[in-house]
């Protein structure tokens, strides 16, 4: 396996095109992917910020997932899955082309506009899909750099297309128009899933995505990521500490004063509030307004006794999904 | 030139069956189609979210698919997020742009595929040997027969 290291991707790609050379240009790094050309002319490329093809198709509800695995079942080892589709009648050939020009135009822009990035070619390495489309290289390194330039006339936040994405709580005007991209991703977003997340989650273009939330961030109705000093650029995000959850550490009232929302209609507000009931394990004097407050719940305690921090729902799905995207790029 | 070069090609003709399937072609022979219409000067299919002409094909205006295809998209995005035209009935999607100028008639068709794409058709007529509607409706087949199953 001969690899070249310590070039930048669109570099060696253009070189190996230039040698019409057949193999896969892997990019590491974050986001990273792979660019697959066959003799010099670009056939697919993959990222884990795009969908590729398999999940534009199940996702979409265009393939069931079993014809899908099926087809990978049966031609991944001769790298003809996306022909086998064509000939079993599940996708017209029309289909399978636009969906693999734009999936492979979606993976080449994240693979090879990564942040500090390696690059190795493996040569004579091919992707299972199989060449259905055969695109000129300098075409895609052009489009490349043509999405870098579309994207900051939008909005210049390259910050935006990596971090997860937390829509405001209030909009900054009183009337707000949407698009129906935009309008799934304000109610997909939870402060938790980052844009490569959210396409994979609703089975769009990635590049789409981030286009979107530009402009979301142009119209004020996302959260400007915050520069954080200690960066950690692991794929596997531990849940953060939220703050709206019930903090661990409760402020106790001030003593001596009525509490700020009057709970229990009682005694005015001059008086000492009520001693706890004998027997009930509530020790301080401020306690028992607010649980008797939160009775429906009346888990509280626990939570307050337990410091786990919420685990988030979503999370668990895109780490799925992520891990069955790569055990199937293993195959 | 590049717009040529961009164009994918087909690689499975060698079984027998594909003769049978002649009716659901290719984006490669959907724009070989396109240039059968009366007065077709030009063709392409463009991605309009990014204005990129994702395959081209014939003539272009000013010499140039992808200056074509950038005010393709900003044209289909103005229609689609500018106007009222699109959101008057719900489920109502825009199908069809037709521009006429002095010289000659741009016709775009809004290729709806089941996953996620925004694509749209563009032919570039000559006024004096096009026909608009059957231009339009020759399109309108076109798209449909590109996705449809």
């Amino acid at each position: 396996m001969a690899a070249t290291k310590t070039t930048a991707p669109g570099e060696l790609l253009a070189q190996v095109a230039g040698e019409r050379q057949t193999g896969a240009l892997v990019v590491g790094g974050h986001p990273g992917g792979a660019v697959y050309v066959f003799e010099g002319r670009v056939i697919y490329a993959e990222s884990p910020a795009a969908p590729g093809v398999g999940e534009l198709l199940t996702s979409s509800g265009r393939l069931a997932g079993r014809t899908w695995q099926n087809a990978l079942d049966l031609g991944t080892s001769t790298a003809r899955v996306g022909r086998l589709l064509v000939e079993q009648g599940h996708l017209t050939q029309g289909e399978l082309e636009l969906c693999v020009l734009g999936a492979t135009y979606d993976a080449a822009y994240f693979a090879l506009t990564t942040a500090s990035p390696t690059a190795d070619f493996l040569p004579a390495a091919t992707h299972w899909l199989g060449p259905v489309v055969h695109i000129d290289t300098v075409a895609v390194l052009r489009e490349v750099q043509r999405r870098v330039k579309l994207l900051d006339d939008i909005f210049p936040n390259p910050r935006i297309d990596t971090h997860p994405v937390s829509p405001v709580a209030r909009p900054p005007r009183e009337r707000v128009t949407v698009t129906s991209l935009q309008w799934e991703l304000l109610i997909h977003a939870d402060g938790q899933r980052t844009p490569a997340d959210l396409a994979l989650l609703l089975g769009r273009a990635g590049y789409a995505t981030i286009q979107e939330l530009r402009r979301l961030a142009a119209l004020g109705l996302i959260e400007l990521p915050g520069v954080r000093t200690s960066e950690s650029p692991d794929f596997v995000r531990l849940p953060q500490h939220r703050a709206e959850a019930a903090p661990a550490a409760r402020p106790a009232p001030p003593a001596g004063e009525p509490p700020a929302v009057p709970v229990i209609s009682g005694p005015p507000p001059s008086l000492p509030p009520p001693a706890p009931p004998p027997g009930e394990g509530n020790t301080g004097p401020n306690r028992l307004p607010r649980l008797a407050r939160r009775k429906p719940g009346a888990k509280l305690p626990k939570e307050l006794a337990t410091e786990n921090p919420p685990v988030h729902q979503g999370t668990d799905e895109v780490l799925l999904k992520r891990i069955r995207t790569a055990l199937r790029a293993l195959r | 030139m590049a717009g040529t070069a961009m164009r994918p090609y087909v690689t499975s003709r060698e079984d027998p069956e594909s003769t049978s399937r002649r009716e659901v072609p290719g984006v490669d022979h959907c724009l070989q189609e396109a240039m059968t219409i009366p007065g077709a000067v030009g063709a392409s299919i463009v991605d309009y979210t990014t204005g990129f002409p994702v395959a081209t094909t014939g003539a272009a205006p000013n010499a140039d698919h992808e200056a074509a295809a950038s005010g393709t998209a900003e044209v289909v995005q103005a229609a689609n997020s500018r106007s009222l035209f699109v959101s008057a009935i719900p489920h109502d999607l825009l199908e069809d742009l037709i521009i006429t100028t002095a010289g000659g008639y741009h016709l775009l068709r809004v290729v709806h595929t089941e996953f996620d794409s925004r694509l749209v058709l563009y032919v570039w007529l000559d006024r004096v040997r096009g026909n608009l509607a059957v231009a339009r409706r020759q399109m309108q087949r076109l798209a449909d027969e590109l996705v449809a199953s």
